[in-house]
């Protein structure tokens, strides 16, 4: 009846189960995401979760791993064999006395491998041939596990309870009167146990050592206990091993969980309840879905307008505005003025400073150049904006994205926009056109000026091919004419300086969109994409949180 | 002393030898020189007596002997230092000789011919560096023991001849030894504890760091240590013992104390855990000293148990079944779910003269017995192991393996008592279960040597403790204040980096980027520069408004502004990733504080505003020193201190415009004075919204609790203190 198992089976094929699939696709996605934001042992206990629950749905779903827990001297063994109908396990009463784990399976097809997956050494594996045992047949496709304690001076050394309590489909805890309210099982085990009901039988073993009513009260008392720890909805068998009562009831319960070869899923189901709750815990989902995903165009311009200011785009602008305005009257400008302000002795001079004078004077170009801690602090508070509201990690995470090439960026930025300076010794041709036209002008009241004295002091000498200079009443006009010259330079002087200004405030505005549009570019690559990066993944993350509840 | 009281003495010291070598045949314990790590504890007596292997039967040979022993031994030694007339105190002048010396002494003494000479050097070469563990049982009355108990008691006999054993090495009047102290030394070790009491309830314990929580828990329960049990035990040393009875839930506790008291005092029953409040029940003779004594002063005594009791209370009963001498403390259990009983048991047994442990068949490979067990002889503490709940088939099987844990374990010399599982009636065992206990027990109660010994020990034991407890206290206090200063250390730094951060944009001439520079060329470019110079002969009429230069001193303030921010907020988040990285107790302290506080941008705006002016005034001052100068030009006074903080600003750039300007303008040395004095104001400036900066940090962590060093230094005077006087 009994026989080690030789023979492994392909396991079958996994069918369709609705509802875990995404969630542990979520799971993929946050141990994906997690590393370096959430908690690495949260993380690591999430990779080993996805592990175990991708074998265990690989390997045969015909299959309920039911394993026996508690403390030493609960009887695990004792009701292993019991429920098994065979002596199995070494009972004794020396403590502890199971070392290694036993298995017992009913109907071997494809149990081979999961046993390979459980670690149960070969001689310690046995089967029932079901078919034989009249009223077993419900309980074909148990694996039954009776479990090492975990709670002896061996177990500290030993984690193998531990592992298998992780990995088996249903537990049965095998409580006694003695030992059933230990601090070892409770605190280590049952406070993580709520939202396991469905996977948690536990089994009051040794109930032939009391009373009815003592057995009723501590009954009662467990359950109190059980419910203060948050397990709702405890099923608790009372068994004895020694008399046979409650087996049967034990069996009945196992035989559920195993016709409905649901506890597989029910168990993974549980644990991913289990580890969401603790993710959540960490990294609360709150309004995090809200944060933005993206960097939106309103923090885009806000960047771009910091960052000009930071190579102080709108100063260089009206630095060439200024520059050619002034530089501008030296060739349009009415030259009288500026003949007269030449005659003012030059303060730089008299300090002998004239190199410093013409050093000024022949400034040729602006130079455009960021300022870093401006362009540190425009990227800082793109970041502090996006941030706002989000998890630490996170928050650290976006600011470091942000900062990701801040060492480059002022020289990038410098670099993209110092072919745009614009040169401040430009001179436009009309400029020199109209140089010429106020030269004329001058001249044209030179002339004038030369007619009006000529007139005036020698009106006889004057020779007859030249006798309308001498004609006394053409001067009148001369002196309106030199008077409408100068008039003439001036206002002209005046309009092209206008001009000019228009020309440079054009200049002006074609120059700023010109290097708005490079720093947007620059921020673009190097501050926006990396923070929106992170912040895919801060999305992500949050989302595949969303989805790993059920 | 009176010599009424030595004599009384000599004649216990007679009594107690006679035990002790039949222990040392039935059980081999056997004898040990004083252990060398201790070596002040007075150990000679107790190797002598215990090597002076005597007949049972003969009472007188045997009181002769251990006095011959002493006297010879002294005279051997001719160390006579004390003034005391008492064998004891002689002894503890010679046991502060080496540890082997007694031993050799004893040989020396022992003339007797049973002597067993082969165990002498066994016990030197063994020389266990712990505690000494517990006293076999008192074998007066062995014979009427069960053959099961001697079965067990035998095959502990052999498994302890097998390996080194570490065995009783104390004498009984060992005990008595510190008992006849003279009344200043006694005032002496109470001061000393008295002292260690206050330094150690000064401890605070304020930053939760890894083993904070166990250090606090350390310091409680030293606290509780000290008042509940060790002053008053070294107050008065004649008290009834104290036996806490302590194990794992459900192995039967209160039924043990119930049977032995023929008493219901303690609640028994099938819920776990049962028993919340600790029960005491003591002979009547002895309530006055447990209801009205120093001994676990902090609990409300209550004359019976009621449900509201608290764990806190204790409740004292007594019964006339119990002995004289002794009193039972039944206490919650060391492993339920509840776990505030672990700690009410636990403060129990540090009480305690004696531990009654009690586990069962079910629960003896369970790790918080081990647990306890390891406490037990950590702090050299008398024990005693009750094995209960064993079913009679199994018995044998189950006590050999028990033994041979507990031998591999270095206990195997214990008392053990062993009670089947058997029908418990009305909470309590058939007497004839706990006849073994109850008679142990009744040779303690009238053995006062063997009691005060014990007592003694147990107290040696937990003052012992005190040795590595307190300075570990110290040591986690330590770790706190060198934490904390991490801490600061790391504020420091990050602000310190700051500053010189600060300071190297101001010299490396980065300053002079974007705006600023725009503006500057904007500034001279116009021609607003040379305006702003005009020739004195001119007269002053002629100034315009600089139109420009408003926009400029702005950039200006904006870029240094922007410069320190850029700072503040790098050191802000510098502290916070290395407090972060240090423990997770920093990211807790340093919650909110990443980035520069809500305002600092306006004080900064503020503090550089004011630096403007300040130069300004510097310029307009101290700036007019070159006479040939200020004859010939006139300047507008705030341009000037424009053009002299780009100068100073452009960094290395001693070439360039302004720099070649103000130097033209001012001279070189005035400008060297100014250009210092502006610096460092502004450092200063600067240096002042840091500090306030890193104040918040500070804060934090103050607000955390403040470790005082003094107190850990505090704390190893006193422990060094307690062992002088001791």
């Amino acid at each position: 009846m009994t026989a080690p198992m030789t023979t492994p089976t392909a396991a079958a094929a996994p069918p369709a189960r609705p509802g875990l699939a995404p969630r542990l696709s979520a799971l993929t996605r946050i141990v994906e995401l997690g590393p370096g934001r959430l908690d690495n042992k949260l993380l690591t206990e999430a990779g080993t979760l996805l592990q175990r629950a991708g074998d265990r749905l690989k390997l045969s779903s015909e299959h309920t791993v039911v394993a026996l827990a508690g403390g030493t001297g609960s009887g695990k063994s004792s009701l292993f064999n019991a429920v098994s109908g065979l002596e199995l396990s070494p009972t004794g009463v020396r403590r502890p006395t199971t070392g290694r784990t036993h298995a017992c399976v009913w109907g071997l097809d494809g149990a081979a491998p999961l046993l390979d997956w459980l670690k149960v050494e070969g001689r310690h594996r046995f089967s029932r041939a079901s078919a034989l045992d009249k009223g077993d047949g419900q309980l074909h496709g148990l694996i039954l596990l009776d479990l090492p304690d975990h709670d002896s001076i061996r177990a500290l050394t030993d984690t193998e309870a531990d592992r298998l309590i992780g990995q088996a489909d249903l537990v049965v805890w095998v409580l006694d009167p003695q030992k059933y309210a230990d601090a070892s099982t409770h605190r280590r085990y049952v406070t993580e146990l709520a939202g396991h009901e469905a996977v948690t039988v536990f089994a009051l073993n040794q109930a032939d050592r009391l009373t009815a009513e003592e057995l009723a009260e501590l009954v009662i008392d467990l359950n109190d206990l059980l419910r203060r720890e948050g397990v709702e909805h405890p099923t608790v068998v009372p068994t004895s091993a020694i008399t046979g009562r409650g087996i049967e009831s034990l069996k009945s319960v196992i035989a559920g969980a195993v016709s409905r070869r649901r506890a597989a899923i029910q168990k993974l189901d549980a644990d991913l309840h289990r580890l969401e709750q603790r993710v959540a815990k960490a990294m609360p989902v709150g309004d995090a879905l809200n944060a933005p995903s993206t960097v939106d165009e309103a923090r885009r311009m806000g960047l771009t307008d910091a960052l000009c200011d930071a190579v102080g785009v709108p100063a260089v602008g009206e630095a060439m505005e200024n520059v050619y305005a002034e530089r501008s009257n030296q060739w349009v400008g009415w030259p009288y003025p500026r003949w007269i302000a030449k005659l003012r002795p030059d303060p730089l001079k008299t300090l002998r400073l004239d190199d410093v004078g013409d050093e000024i004077r022949g400034i040729s170009t602006t130079t455009v150049s960021a300022q870093s801690a401006e362009v540190a602090n425009a990227v800082q508070s793109l970041a502090d904006g996006l941030s706002t509201g989000m998890h630490p990690v996170w928050r650290t995470a976006v600011h470091q994205a942000a900062r990701s090439r801040m060492s480059q960026l002022p020289k990038a930025l410098t670099d993209e926009l110092s072919d745009l300076a614009p040169r401040l010794d430009h001179v436009p041709g009309w400029w020199r056109l109209l140089k010429i036209w106020q030269y004329v002008l001058v001249a044209a009241f030179v002339a004038g000026l030369a007619w009006l004295a000529v007139g005036v002091f020698m009106p006889g000498q004057v020779p007859d091919a030249l006798r309308v200079l001498g004609d006394t009443a053409a001067l009148p006009w001369v002196g309106l004419m030199l008077v409408a010259v100068l008039g003439l330079g001036a206002l002209s002087g005046i309009a092209s300086r206008n001009f000019v200004e228009l020309g440079a405030s054009k200049e002006r505005e074609r120059l700023e969109r010109e290097m708005r549009r490079r720093v947007a570019s620059v921020a673009g690559t190097m501050v926006v994409e990396p923070v929106e990066r992170e912040l895919a993944r801060h999305h992500g993350f949050y989302t595949a949180l969303r989805d790993l509840s059920p | 002393m009176n010599t009424a009281m030595d004599d009384g003495r000599h004649e216990s010291l007679g009594e107690q030898t006679l035990s002790i070598p039949r222990l040392t045949d039935e059980t081999l314990a056997a004898p040990h020189p004083p252990s060398p790590t201790h070596p002040d504890k007075p150990h000679a007596e107790t190797a002598d007596a215990e090597a002076t292997p005597t007949e049972a039967a003969d009472n007188a040979d045997d009181t002769d002997d251990a006095d011959d022993t002493e006297t010879s031994a002294q005279a051997a030694r001719d160390r006579g230092t004390s003034s005391e007339p008492s064998a004891a105190v002689r002894a503890e002048a010679s046991g502060e000789l080496s540890g082997a010396a007694p031993a050799e002494a004893a040989e020396e003494a022992s003339a007797d011919p049973d002597d067993e000479p082969q165990e002498e050097p066994s016990a030197k070469t063994d020389a266990p560096g712990e505690p000494d563990e517990a006293e076999l049982p008192p074998s007066d009355k062995a014979e009427e023991r069960s053959s099961d108990k001697a079965e067990e008691r035998s095959s502990g006999k052999a498994e302890a001849a097998g390996r080194p054993s570490t065995g009783e090495a104390k004498g009984a009047s060992a005990g008595e030894a510190e008992e006849e102290l003279p009344a200043e030394a006694a005032e002496e070790l109470m001061a000393a504890l008295g002292a260690l009491r206050e330094s150690v309830a000064d401890v605070r314990f304020g930053l939760d760091l890894p083993g904070a929580e166990e250090a606090r828990q350390t310091r409680t329960e030293l606290l509780a240590q000290l008042e509940d049990y060790v002053l008053p035990r070294v107050r008065t040393r004649a008290a009834p013992a104290l036996i806490v009875v302590a194990g794992s839930t459900g192995a039967g506790k209160s039924t043990l104390v119930n049977s032995l008291a023929e008493k219901n005092i303690s609640r028994t029953g099938v819920r776990r855990p049962t028993t919340g409040t600790p029960v005491l029940a003591c002979h009547p003779g002895d309530r006055a000293w447990f209801v009205e004594g120093d001994l676990l002063r902090g609990l409300r005594r209550l004359d019976r148990p009621s449900p509201d009791a608290g764990m806190s209370s204790l409740v004292v009963v007594t019964t006339e079944k119990l002995p004289q001498g002794v009193a039972l403390l039944d206490t919650p259990d060391i492993d339920s779910v509840v776990e505030e009983h672990h700690e009410v048991a636990h403060r129990m047994l540090d009480a305690a003269d004696l531990w009654i442990f009690v586990t069962t068949a079910a629960r003896y490979a369970d790790a918080p017995a081990w647990n306890l067990l390891r406490l037990a002889k950590e702090r050299g503490a008398r024990l005693a192991i009750v094995l209960s709940r064993v079913q009679p088939r199994s018995r044998e099987v189950v006590l050999k393996h028990f033994v041979r844990m507990l031998t591999e374990y270095g206990l195997g010399e214990i008392d053990r008592f062993v009670i089947n599982e058997s029908k418990v009636v009305d909470g309590r065992l058939p007497d004839s279960e706990v006849t073994d206990l109850r008679m142990w027990l009744a040779e303690l109660s009238v053995d006062e040597a063997r009691r005060a010994q014990a007592v003694k020990e147990t107290l040696t034991g937990v003052l012992n403790s005190f040795r590595t407890r307190v300075p570990a206290l110290a040591k986690h206090l330590e770790t706190q204040v060198a934490f904390r200063s991490e801490l600061r250390a790391d504020v420091e730094t990050a602000y310190r980096g700051a500053l010189a951060d600060v300071d190297r944009a101001f010299r490396s001439g980065s300053l002079l980027h974007g705006e600023v520079l725009a503006r500057w060329q904007d500034f001279t470019g116009s021609g607003e520069l040379m305006r702003s110079f005009q020739l004195r002969r001119r007269g002053k009429a002629a100034r315009q408004a600089p139109e420009r230069l408003g926009s400029f001193r702005t950039a200006l303030r904006s870029g240094v502004e922007s410069v320190i921010v850029a700072a503040a907020t790098r050191a802000a988040e510098e502290v916070v990733g290395r407090w972060r990285r240090r423990a997770e107790l920093g990211a807790t302290l340093a919650e909110g504080l990443d980035r520069p506080s809500d305002d600092f941008l306006r004080q900064a705006g503020r503090a550089i505003a004011a630096w403007q002016d300040h130069v300004g005034e510097l310029v307009s001052t101290e700036g007019v020193a070159k006479r040939s100068v200020s004859k010939l030009v006139s300047f507008d006074p705030e341009s000037l201190s424009l053009i002299f903080m780009v100068a100073m600003f452009s960094g290395g750039h001693a070439e360039g415009v302004p720099h070649r300007l103000v130097n033209a303008l001012l001279g070189a040395e005035s400008l060297r004075g100014i250009g210092a004095k502006a610096l460092s104001d502004l450092r200063a400036r600067i240096g002042m919204l840091f500090d306030e900066e890193s104040m918040r940090y500070v804060k934090a962590l103050d607000s955390a609790g403040v470790p005082d060093e003094s107190i850990a230094t505090r704390l190893y005077q006193a422990t060094y203190n307690l062992e002088v006087v001791r």
